[in-house]
């Protein structure tokens, strides 16, 4: 851990032991203890929210239901079943993490409104049940009788149990953000397919969100039940979710502080602003217009706002020592010729429906040379591509990746195996900076666990250094030149020490000194032995670096070889140009 | 003049930090302090409105009396936002006031059971409107109920429809909410008892249904030649009223007080004529109930139901107990409440049992074409 | 067999007020790309104006009637100018948040202005309905399924075969495309969003009579609308229209058959099968993302 943290973490612990001192032993009405009851509870569950909203970018509208399922379990576990508060917390956590787990599974098809909707549905459906199935939840006359654990009867004690409780998951939330799975979660939230591209299991990450969302829900409720001793089936309704998630807004949506401020402001405001609630409606009114304010001028929440002032003054910290060299290629075992080809394609089909985008090419990329795929608009390059790297199965045929057939594997886990890709449309995770988009190129969601953080954040300096922005690693990518990011793109797949580096129209966009720039890259990665792929129309380019030329024509192959001798067939002078060269295009 | 997000920011704060200039007032210890959370806001806003009009009848009839040990009765008001969290809020922030001698609770039943452990823990008296029967038979001694419980509810019904009305073969309607389930419930015990009925259909509902054609259906095939009803909401009572009338549907019905209120008779009009309700409160019961009347509709000039009623009622036997007990001693006022017995209120007559029951009767009224008239009071045998 | 009639036609009645109010949510999408939640709001407000125009007021009907399209009209503008617009270079999430935040404002502005008592709103018949054999037709949701029929024509016809429509189309499926060719891509989201508000407008003013005008009318009816449109296929006008009939007549067999009090949850487990099985709906399809 480094010695920053390290720091943060003792005055957080300090600090946390004297407000649970604090809160347990000042005496305090009765009010003052529900009010911090329900606005401990509260944020716990507004914690989860801020992992799966905040840091993962998922929609959840049932939170109600996760902190209901808690609640229920304590409430039947101990009043009627009399099991111990903490078994029965713990049985509640469970269940809200197969239930949370269940609905991230729904996420493999649907994103967006779709996932809003079942998220809608599911809490629907869960207040309907607790409702109607009075034999097992005692329908809407509630559960009363609940008890507290042995040790923490009276109100004063329990409270200082809750406090405890949200300083601890509050931490691990404020945390969350920096480690691979926070740092995963991001990614999946800033830009699904690069993530995936970039090694991330992003349907993995997000059934983990969820599941951790709906467990921090259960602990929320479970505490609630204990401090308020009732629960009926009208507190864990839609309209209690869409009071998580204002309150999760307001504050600001992916940190717990944030999550704090606007749970706290949230309860306490209601009681203060009493002079409002004359007029039925009024506060309401007031309520539903501060979203609206809220979203529009302090989308970061109130917490968002004020990180954001106090970045601009907190220098990220110095790193220690210049970035290494750049280690691209593994060395072989096999002696060269021997060594299988890093690309092989054989008779690959790619359909949609009746159109066939693909129909049987094949071609294979040596090892150590730059390959060209061209062709002109609509001939399957890009689609090729996408089949290549995993985001369309293939109809029909094979990928080999250096001898092994990945015909069949997942996208994130073609990374792994060593395919490094990039973006005709940039894709860089806008919230992060230059250095935490390479690293998680480096990360690769998390495969190289045994490589400790430090050695990886040296490779991601090191690649950064190479395409020449490590003076810049601590910026946000937004605000780099489009030609720079295109750079920064390139080094995250760098990163990930690929076998085969796949670039997608990476002249696209750039201007004619940012095209130079790039010219020179490639053949400087080329020169330390990296195999390169590269799809572009921009034949300036292509001929200038490419050795061998592979050409698409709708859909099919009809020139693969040596570059100089492919650029003077007549059948790609013709799909190229026309039917008429009137002058030598290429030399 | 755009709205920058440094001056949204910083009108944020401000309205976040101007509560704290607020002063409150103090009031000193002369006046007799009594609390009642109430719905202001929330989906029964409606419904507080009318219980506070009831309470502060009350009051100015008790101070212009003289008030309560020689002093004015002050009322608080907390608002509990018809939520569980909210009505235990409320009552801990009223509790918190240590000059509180007694307070007004509310007539929902969840409500009063969440905050019934903080009730027991203040050790002050609380007068309640709800009517779920396991209010006061849970050992809660702080807890009196001004208005007859669900179980006495459910054997006039069925009283009325078997031996007034000679009907034996009852469809039971009711919402799915704790106060129609539980009134669901009390109805068919009470069916049970009496030798001859039975229970055709039992039939629950979700509230804010938008259709009720297959309850309507169901009830035509159950063959059932009378209709018990539990409804909570009077937009779902319009709708079903009407959809039952046009579908052929024209047994009798006696249902739970909702069905003569006076929301549920603008909304239903001529669907509902010829119903027979229970109520608590009806005008025409008795001197007491029509001087009532007459009191609300000079005030509001609206007629007055059941919303208004109870904490009428309870203001006033509260501060009598009081005067009786002589001190704010919570046992005495406990002791005085008890031994209140034959008291004439607008609700009907009040006999404190020991469980902290006041009424144990309901009243039959009829819908005649639109005019609410009293058909006589059923006092329960249960 | 007449039990079933009977219900068969009330739950088509129910049907076509979701298919409604789905209509104005389809429209939106397709123009916006965004779910509006308050277009649930939209019909309460519609409804209320009605109140006040013809009962509280005493105007004719028809007056009223077109008084209240006026100030649907002029919510749906409002409704752009401060909710969509500002955040149309948003992610989809705070957009929902926000049009969530409307709904409340909506629904607590006319609780604060008109109290929390339920109004009653005449119908456009005097007799109440009509009965065919064993089935008995409630006129109002006669005159429903009318409007509907004439509103998918109207529709049909305006969105294909006029150039309004055909601009309105261009705009929602690419509105850069659509800017660079002339199209005044603002003022034709501002036309999609008054068509939106009047529709639902219209929608709560012909389902007041039979639902009663209440704050809460528009919510769980917005609710089904939006299943009944991801049933129909997003993004489909008669996937729409025929998910809403289709959601209406389920439910009221489930609620017939199998269990009154799960009603509301028929809808909501029939749009998970559908979510999980075919997202795309019946008639809708799928779109890719451009890699």
């Amino acid at each position: 851990m480094t010695r920053r943290r390290l720091v943060g973490t003792l005055a957080f612990a300090a600090f946390t032991a004297v407000i649970v001192a604090a809160v347990a032993l000042i005496p305090m009405q009765d009010y003052t203890m529900h009010i911090l009851v329900q606005t401990a509870t509260f944020s716990i569950a507004v914690f989860g929210l801020a992992v799966v909203l905040g840091l993962c970018g998922q929609i959840n509208l049932a939170q109600a239901a996760f902190f209901g399922f808690g609640a229920y379990a304590v409430g039947l576990g101990t009043s009627t079943l009399h099991l111990n508060f903490w078994l029965a917390l713990v049985i509640g956590m469970g269940f809200a993490l197969a239930m949370g787990a269940v609905l991230g599974m729904t996420t493999l098809r649907l994103g967006g409104h779709y996932l809003a909707m079942v998220t809608i549905s599911f809490q629907q459906i869960v207040t309907l049940i607790m409702v109607n199935w009075i034999a097992l939840t005692h329908g809407p006359d509630g559960v009363s009788g609940i008890q507290r654990p042995a040790l923490f009867q009276s109100a004063q004690a329990f409270l200082a149990v809750c406090v405890f409780a949200m300083a601890l998951v509050g931490y691990m939330v404020w945390q969350l953000p920096t480690t691979r799975l926070g740092r995963a979660m991001r990614a999946v939230r800033d830009n699904e397919l690069a993530a995936g591209v970039a090694g991330v299991n992003v349907y993995r990450v997000k059934v983990a969100a969820f599941a951790l969302s709906a467990v921090l829900g259960g602990i929320g409720g479970g505490l609630f039940a204990g401090g308020f001793s009732y629960v009926s089936p009208d507190q864990f309704s839609f309209a209690e979710s869409i009071v998580f998630i204002t309150m999760t807004l307001l504050g600001g949506v992916s940190s717990p502080i944030g999550a704090l401020i606007g749970t706290g402001l949230l309860i306490v405001l209601p009681e203060s602003l009493r002079f409002l609630k004359s007029v039925p409606g009024l506060y309401l009114a007031i309520y539903g217009l501060a979203i609206i304010l809220i979203i529009r001028y302090m989308p970061d929440g109130i917490w968002g706002f004020v990180q954001d002032r106090v970045r601009r003054l907190l220098p990220p910290p110095p790193f220690a020592g210049a970035p290494e060299e750049l280690v691209l290629t593994q060395a072989g075992t096999a002696s060269p010729g021997q060594e299988p080809p890093a690309l092989e394609v054989q008779h690959l089909a790619k359909h949609f429906g009746g159109v066939k985008a693909v129909d049987d090419i094949s071609f294979q990329v040596r090892r150590g040379s730059v390959h060209a795929l061209i062709g002109p608009n609509g001939s399957g390059k890009t689609t090729t591509l996408n089949v290549l790297s995993g985001i369309y199965t293939a109809t029909a045929g094979t990928v080999l990746l250096a001898g092994s057939d990945i015909s069949a594997v997942p996208g994130h886990a073609r990374t792994i195996a060593g395919l490094g890709r990039t973006f005709q449309n940039i894709r860089l995770f806008r919230s992060m900076s230059a250095l935490e988009n390479v690293v998680i190129g480096a990360e690769q969601g998390g495969h190289h666990a045994e490589v400790s953080h430090a050695a990886l954040v040296e490779r991601a300096r090191a690649a950064l250094a190479f395409v020449g922005l490590e003076g810049r690693a601590h910026e946000r990518v937004t605000g780099f030149s489009y030609g720079h990011q295109r750079l920064i793109e390139i080094a995250r797949a760098l990163a990930g020490q690929p076998t085969l580096l796949l670039l997608d129209e990476p002249a696209a966009g750039l201007n004619s000194s940012e095209k130079l720039g790039l010219l020179e890259l490639l053949r400087r990665i080329a020169a330390k032995g990296l195999t390169i792929l590269i799809i572009d129309h921009d034949m300036t380019l292509v001929t200038q670096v490419a050795e061998h030329i592979t050409v698409l024509n709708f859909g099919r192959c009809i020139a693969d070889g040596v570059a100089a001798q492919v650029l003077r067939q007549p059948d790609v002078i013709a799909a190229y140009l026309g039917t008429e060269p009137d002058a030598p295009a290429f030399h | 003049m755009t709205l920058s997000r440094r001056r949204f920011s910083a009108a944020v704060s401000a309205a976040v930090a101007l509560p704290g200039f607020i002063s409150r007032a103090n009031a000193q210890g002369s006046t007799i302090k009594i609390g009642m959370c109430a719905p202001i806001t929330g989906p029964a806003a409606e419904q507080g409105r009318y219980a506070q009009t009831g309470a502060r009848l009350a009051l100015d009839a008790v101070n212009k009396a003289g008030g309560v040990l020689g002093k004015k009765v002050e009322l608080i008001i907390e608002d509990d936002q018809t939520t569980n969290p909210g009505v235990v809020l409320a009552f801990s922030k009223l509790s918190s006031q240590p000059d509180m001698v007694a307070f007004i609770g509310s007539i929902r039943s969840t409500q009063v059971h969440a905050m019934a452990p903080d009730v027991l823990k203040v050790g002050k008296p609380v007068m309640i409107g709800g009517t779920d029967p396991a209010l006061t038979h849970m050992g809660n001694q702080w807890l009196f109920r001004f208005r007859p419980n669900d179980s006495y509810s459910g054997s006039v019904i069925a009283d009325y429809g078997v031996n007034t009305l000679g009907k034996k073969k009852w469809a039971i309607v009711h919402s799915t909410d704790a106060f129609g389930t539980a009134g669901g419930n009390a109805l068919a015990t009470a069916l049970k008892k009496l030798p001859g009925a039975t229970v055709a259909l039992d039939q629950g509902y979700a509230n804010q249904s938008q259709d009720f054609t297959p309850v309507v259906l169901a009830i035509k095939q159950s063959g059932a030649d009378v209709l018990g009803s539990y409804f909570t909401f009077e937009n779902d009572l319009g709708v079903f009223a009407r959809q039952l009338r046009q579908l052929g549907v024209n047994i009798p019905w006696v249902g739970s007080p909702s069905v003569v209120n006076v929301s549920a008779l603008k909304l239903a009009g001529p669907a509902l004529y010829g119903t027979f309700g229970v109520a608590d409160y009806a005008e025409d019961s008795s001197p007491a109930s029509k001087a009532y009347g007459k009191l609300y509709r000079d005030a509001t000039k609206i007629a007055p139901d059941n919303q208004s009623s109870w904490t009428y009622d309870a203001m006033t036997i509260l501060c009598m107990a009081i005067n009786k007990a002589g001190k704010t001693d919570p046992a005495a006022i406990r002791a005085a409440i008890l031994a209140v017995k034959g008291y004439a209120g607008a609700e009907g007559e009040y006999n404190f049992d020991a469980n902290g029951d006041g009424l144990h009767g309901y009243n039959i009224v009829r819908n005649e074409k639109g005019n609410i008239v009293f058909d006589k009071h059923v006092e329960s045998r249960s | 067999m007449d039990l079933a009639l009977q219900l068969f036609f009330t739950g088509l009645g129910i049907g076509a007020v979701y298919a409604l109010v789905a209509l104005g949510f389809v429209l939106i999408f397709r123009a916006t790309n965004v779910v509006n939640f308050a277009q649930g709001e939209f019909s309460m407000v519609g409804a209320y104006l009605m109140v006040v125009f013809a009962v509280d007021l005493q105007w004719p009907y028809g007056w009223a009637f077109l008084a209240a399209l006026a100030g649907m009209a002029l919510l749906g503008v409002i409704f752009n100018l401060g909710v969509y617009y500002p955040l149309r270079h948003r992610t989809f999430l705070p957009v929902i948040i926000a049009t969530i935040g409307a709904s409340i404002f909506l629904a607590n502005t006319v609780l604060a202005l008109y109290g929390p008592a339920p109004q009653v709103l005449p119908g456009w018949f005097e007799t109440p309905g009509v009965q065919i054999g064993p089935v008995y037709l409630d006129s109002q949701y006669l005159l429903i399924m009318a409007v509907t029929i004439v509103l998918v024509i109207f529709n049909f016809w305006f969105f294909e075969h006029t150039l309004l429509g055909k601009k309105l189309q261009a705009t929602s499926q690419d509105k850069e495309m659509a800017s660079l060719l002339g199209i005044p891509v603002a003022t034709m989201i501002m036309l999609t969003f008054v068509y939106s508000a009047l529709l639902g407008g219209i929608a709560g003013i012909l389902v007041a009579p039979i639902l009663f005008v209440s704050i809460q009318m528009g919510a769980t009816i917005a609710l089904k609308a939006f299943a009944a449109t991801i049933i129909g296929g997003f993004g489909d006008v008669k996937g729409a229209i025929i998910g809403g009939l289709a959601l209406g007549v389920i439910e009221t067999f489930g609620a017939a058959y199998i269990s009154v009090p799960y009603k509301d949850g028929f809808a909501f487990l029939v749009l998970v099968a559908f979510l999980i099985f075919r997202p795309q709906g019946i008639f809708g399809e799928r779109v890719a993302e451009k890699a």
